[in-house]
């Protein structure tokens, strides 16, 4: 067992562990942080996707032991309290969420890419979110959300 | 997997001496792309693994710097580092475009280049490019230091010359000399998250209508990444023109079957290994597409 401490949706953490343990286990299991989904568990599906240092990463192949010092962020630390990220909430009104569990990692692919680039073009943002499958939208909802996401925050800003 | 132990070095003198304290069930991990994913698919590559040594900490191993026509690049880069590199991108646009292609952006967050030709898959992406381009790498052990090509660093599938109290530390790439022109080419089921199936990396120097330099390397085609010294000797000082391009072409093809033998797949593959690679040559001497 191992005493980590990092920094976890803004937090300073601390939790034992084992060093083995798998960053989205622990997210799941040892903080309740259930919006990390598992799909494939190699790195292919990206449902897993959160923020490592502001950058999106395999929480499924991460260890708890690389973790060291380390900043994390989950999928639960974008809405304010009731106050959905303009990201979750244009996944919503463009259809964007069918089944729902690809969604908390292509926003937070998403979230790195506004982060980053704030005008992505369509084909940064299918480069962005290539790594994040999903099998029921056909992703058209999801770029439109990503792109009227970009917009908004971009007039926002002016 | 989960009672392994985890330590985080700061200096490489640190790695080094634990990897050298005797302890057989000790491996190296830096983006833990293969490593993870084949510890928790039970590959025998990392089967008996009791600790591992994270060296993505260690100042060393990060970075890339160019000097005196080299580039040097940190064996704990990751792909995007190199990707966002200027340097990379403008002299070295091969190697660029094949980091590009790794896996997604996930993992080219984490996943090193070093990881990439230590682990040595027939499909490693980099490995065509960093031979074409001529590269060595440097390795450390307590005992001291040395410096090889990669073409001799890699042994077979999964096999390197990697001894178990070694670490690579960086990769040196030359900046070719010369007026090269050249590509990179990935051929997968999808254009992410793809095994590759086909790679070629292809570096050509016209001179006064003749080829001057030849460079060929290949992936996924071959068992490991391979280098063609004897086609890039037989077409250098020929005339640059299509004939000699479709007979370089052809060669390759017959060239990849002999070092693999027939395979089922060879039927597909053979054809478009050549048309490939003419396709290439041909926009390297000519420019545009064919």
């Amino acid at each position: 067992m191992i005493n980590l401490k990092f920094k976890l949706n803004g937090e300073k953490v601390s939790v034992k562990t084992e060093a083995g343990v798998r960053l989205i286990d622990l997210l799941r299991n040892n903080f309740g942080l259930t919006g990390t989904k598992e799909g494939c568990g190699v790195g292919e599906c990206g449902a897993c996707t959160v923020l490592m240092n502001k950058k999106a990463v395999n929480s499924c192949l991460v260890l708890a032991g690389q973790l060291a010092g380390a900043s994390i962020e989950t999928i639960e630390s974008l809405a304010e309290g009731e106050m959905l990220h303009p990201l979750q909430r244009n996944f919503l009104e463009h259809g964007a969420v069918q089944c729902g569990y690809c969604t908390p990692g292509m926003i937070l692919s998403a979230y790195a890419l506004l982060d980053e680039n704030p005008s992505p073009d369509e084909e940064e943002i299918k480069e962005a979110i290539a790594g994040n499958l999903c099998r029921c939208t056909g992703y058209k909802q999801i770029m439109d959300s990503i792109k009227a996401t970009a917009d908004e925050l971009n007039s926002k800003n002016k | 997997m989960n009672n392994i132990e985890i330590t985080i070095p700061k200096t490489l003198q640190e790695a080094l001496e634990l990897i050298s304290g005797g302890n057989e069930g000790i491996g190296i991990i830096a983006g833990g792309t293969d490593v993870v994913a084949g510890m928790r698919q039970g590959s025998n590559r990392f089967g008996g693994i009791n600790q591992l040594v994270d060296v993505n900490h260690i100042k060393e191993m990060k970075g890339i710097t160019g000097a005196g026509g080299i580039v040097t690049i940190g064996a704990a880069e990751t792909f995007s580092g190199i990707i966002s590199n200027k340097i990379i991108r403008k002299e070295l646009p091969l190697l660029a475009k094949a980091c590009g292609t790794i896996g997604s952006v996930q993992i080219r967050n984490r996943a090193t280049i070093a990881g990439n030709f230590v682990n040595n898959a027939p499909c490693a992406d980099t490995v065509p490019v960093l031979l074409a381009y001529d590269s060595t790498i440097e390795i450390k052990s307590l005992a001291g230091k040395r410096e090889l090509p990669l073409a001799e660093f890699l042994k077979a599938p999964y096999r390197t010359q990697l001894n178990s109290d070694e670490i690579v530390t960086s990769i040196k790439v030359p900046l070719p000399k010369g007026d090269f022109k050249g590509d990179f080419y990935k051929l997968g089921r999808r254009r992410a998250v793809a095994i590759s199936r086909i790679t070629l990396a292809l570096l050509i120097e016209i001179k006064e209508s003749r080829i001057n330099r030849l460079r060929i390397a290949s992936g996924a085609v071959t068992p490991i990444g391979t280098r063609f010294n004897g086609i890039e000797k037989e077409f250098e000082g020929k005339t640059a023109d299509e004939k000699t391009l479709k007979a370089i072409a052809s060669r390759l093809g017959e060239r990849v079957i002999e070092v693999t033998g027939l395979r089922w797949s060879s039927e597909y593959k053979l054809p478009v290994v050549q048309q490939i690679c003419y396709q290439m040559l041909y926009s390297a001497v000519y420019g545009g597409g064919k």
